[in-house]
């Protein structure tokens, strides 16, 4: 059995999951920790919940594949691939047929076209700036005192949503103050927050083809508010996997068990130009 | 990591001499009034002109890029900010205007005032204000020559001799300002030397559609560059190309490229991030992809397509030259078809644009020149942003996840399509 594990260290959480080969596919275990200002020390917690997890001693892991932003920083890892790549591969894993893929994170967002055998066919991502991710959902909520966590399925009780205008994550606030003076509710003001970060999304996919399925990745898929409003504004349905957040870690743990697998090595995938070049 | 194989044969060290040689004249003029020295714009320039004169060329975006491969952008570009120079305007614009304001040049030597401010604009119209602002600030003499941007595939007969009688009253300009008598054999001179420069670096150009490129025709143009508006229209520019092209045709008869293998063939759009120019550069040279063709390396005109400038007819070559053959005054569609005949006839894998955040002007249309290779043509395309001079528009992480997203796919493609070959 070929056991092998994806680590994916994003801006705000560091995602690890162990899977193993033995005819089928499996999710071993999956693991999440706050990747903090230590990126290196995360990747190392994050591996080490997974291992135990999984009643597994890191040696027993064959290969590691390291993504996200501190891909570099994985002192551990075998080699590293970007996030795009591994969304993709993931996703096209856990929900098949995904042709789109929308990943929402902490500081960006990106929109893949994925190929039938989950490679990437064309990307496009948010500029420097944080509008459209779950930085400007975590501002919203924070300025209206309302856990994360809650935003999402209160935003779903809007009756009139407001229209945000700024897509500044900074300047959102000062809207939502002023939303809040004139007495608008929190469930319509949520409402109008999720919206604006949907349709800046969607102007920003439409510089590809979407294609169904279209997928939702990142961590902001965990919120039902931002799906639903990406569906309203796509005029389609999104598909979200359980394991959403784990998606990059998924899609870098695949890769890794590829590396593992001589045969296919020499096939399809011939990957090890990546493996160079830590920075 | 991969070895990188810069080219660093005689020629970097011949271009660093005359480009030294160029600003110790410039220092001279300062120092003496002589030579007479001319503010122009590097694209579309009519350095042949100048010759005629015994008169040099100074270019602000020349020193401005200086500065920023240095990381000494930003102190000048700050300094403009604070006279009132919004964030978003063009970033060479602030850092030349900075300099000026702090007294700060490329080298130890100084830059004059010029004799005269030749706003030979084409196609950028930001060249209008900024020298207007040169003017005032540098207390030196202003004259606009009005290029018409190209409408249609070629210009009018009219726009010719519109753009020449022009060049004659600059001629008229400069005799007065300088006291000099304009030389026409002297002239025609320059118009024959810039022929066979441009003659050189075309056949340069066209090495590169081999494979492997002997050179990089991105990151090793700009290298090249400096001589070809600075020195084209003189003698010692075309043993520089002479020299450079028996260079690089020996390394590329001996079979040798950029890289120990060139695993990816690239055409690049738009200017360089100078404040990160080596970082850049290394996040391609990771992947072994050299830049086969380029569309910066024909700011300052347009040659691999056969124009040359006509020693039989001077005047009205170097008006054809600022109409129609350099990139920044040609129509969004020109550029695109100039894009598409590199990746074909250049052989390239992919093109990347570099989306300039302070250019609105040459960036506002690469959303659809992505677009359009993309989905019409099928070209896998890398769409990045960053900024020319100033370094706070540069996103490191950013900037190599897009990179590294872009190779692994290509990585994929073409190892899917050996395995389809092979099958």
């Amino acid at each position: 059995m070929r056991i092998a594990a994806g680590v994916d260290v994003g801006s705000t959480q560091t995602k690890a999951v162990i899977m193993s080969d033995n005819g089928g596919v499996n999710i071993l275990a999956r693991s999440l920790v706050d990747t903090g200002a230590n990126v290196q020390r995360a990747a190392e917690r994050a591996f080490d919940q997974c291992c135990e997890q999984a009643a597994l001693h890191a040696s027993d892991v064959g290969f590691v594949v390291g993504t996200g932003y501190g891909r570099y920083k994985i002192a551990f890892g075998n080699t590293q691939m970007t996030e795009i790549t591994c969304h993709a591969k993931g996703a096209a894993f856990l929900c098949p047929g995904t042709r789109t893929v929308i990943d929402m994170g902490g500081q960006d967002s990106k929109a893949i076209s994925v190929g039938t055998s989950g490679e990437v066919i064309d990307f496009v991502m948010n500029d420097k700036c944080a509008a459209g991710t779950g930085r400007f959902l975590a501002n919203s909520a924070e300025v209206m005192g309302i856990s994360l966590d809650e935003i999402g399925p209160l935003s779903l009780q809007a009756k009139y949503p407001v229209r945000i205008a700024t897509v500044c994550t900074v300047f959102v606030e000062s809207d939502i103050l002023s939303y809040l003076a004139q007495g608008k509710t929190a469930e319509d003001i949520l409402g109008g927050v999720h919206l604006a970060i949907a349709k800046r999304t969607l102007s920003l996919a439409r510089r590809l083809n979407i294609e169904p399925e279209i997928t939702m990745t990142g961590g902001v898929a965990r919120n039902i508010g931002m799906v639903r409003a990406l569906e309203e504004v796509l005029g389609r349905k999104v598909q979200v996997s359980p394991d959403a957040q784990f998606i990059g870690a998924v899609g870098a743990a695949l890769f890794a068990l590829e590396k593992l697998d001589q045969s296919f090595e020499s096939g399809i995938w011939r990957g090890d130009h990546a493996v160079t070049g830590g920075h | 990591m991969t070895e990188k194989k810069e080219y660093r044969g005689s020629i970097h060290q011949r271009q660093k001499d005359l480009m030294l040689a160029w600003y110790a004249q410039l220092d001279q003029a300062a120092n003496t009034g002589n030579p007479p020295t001319v503010t122009m714009m590097v694209s579309g320039n009519c350095v042949e002109l100048l010759e005629g004169f015994g008169a040099i060329p100074i270019y602000p975006e020349v020193n401005a890029l200086q500065l920023a491969i240095r990381h000494q952008s930003l102190d000048p570009i700050l300094a403009a900010e604070e006279l009132g120079y919004a964030a978003d305007n063009c970033a060479y614009v602030k850092a030349d205007i900075g300099c000026i304001l702090k007294g700060i040049t490329p080298t130890d030597g100084k830059l004059p005032t010029p004799t005269l401010i030749l706003c030979n604009f084409v196609g950028c119209n930001t060249y209008l204000k900024w020298f207007e602002h040169l003017a005032k600030l540098q207390n030196a003499p202003l004259y606009v020559i009005d290029v018409p941007f190209m409408r249609a595939d070629h210009p009018t007969r009219f726009d010719v001799e519109y753009v020449v009688k022009q060049l004659q009253e600059t001629v008229k300009k400069l005799e007065q300002l300088t006291g000099r008598k304009f030389d026409h054999d002297r002239f025609r001179q320059a118009v024959d030397c810039s022929r066979r420069s441009e003659e050189l670096w075309s056949q340069i150009k066209h090495l590169a559609r081999r494979t492997p490129s002997p050179f990089d025709a991105y990151f090793d143009a700009i290298t090249l560059m400096g001589p070809l508006y600075v020195y084209r229209a003189r003698p010692e520019g075309v043993e520089f190309f002479e020299a450079a092209l028996a260079e690089l045709q020996a390394k590329s008869d001996a079979g040798h490229g950029v890289y120990e293998k060139e695993h990816f063939r690239l055409v690049m759009e738009g200017p360089p991030p100078y404040p990160y120019f080596r970082t850049f550069r290394d996040m391609f040279a990771k992947w072994q992809a050299c830049a086969v063709a380029s569309t910066y390396s024909t700011v300052g005109g347009l040659w691999e397509f056969g124009f040359r400038h006509d020693p039989d007819h001077p005047f009205e070559s170097v008006a054809m030259h600022m109409i129609e053959q350099n990139v920044t005054n040609r129509s969004l569609l020109q550029r695109y078809e100039q894009l598409r005949r590199y990746v074909e006839e250049w052989n390239a894998d992919g093109l990347v644009i570099h989306f300039v955040k302070s250019c609105r002007l040459f960036s506002a249309g690469q959303g659809d020149m992505r677009d359009y290779f993309t989905k019409q043509l099928g070209v896998p395309t890398l769409y990045i942003e960053s900024d020319l001079e100033d370094p706070r528009y540069f996103g490191e992480a950013q900037t190599r996840t897009r990179i590294d997203a872009f190779f692994e796919s290509l990585e994929h493609a073409k190892a899917t399509a050996s395995v389809r070959v092979g099958a």
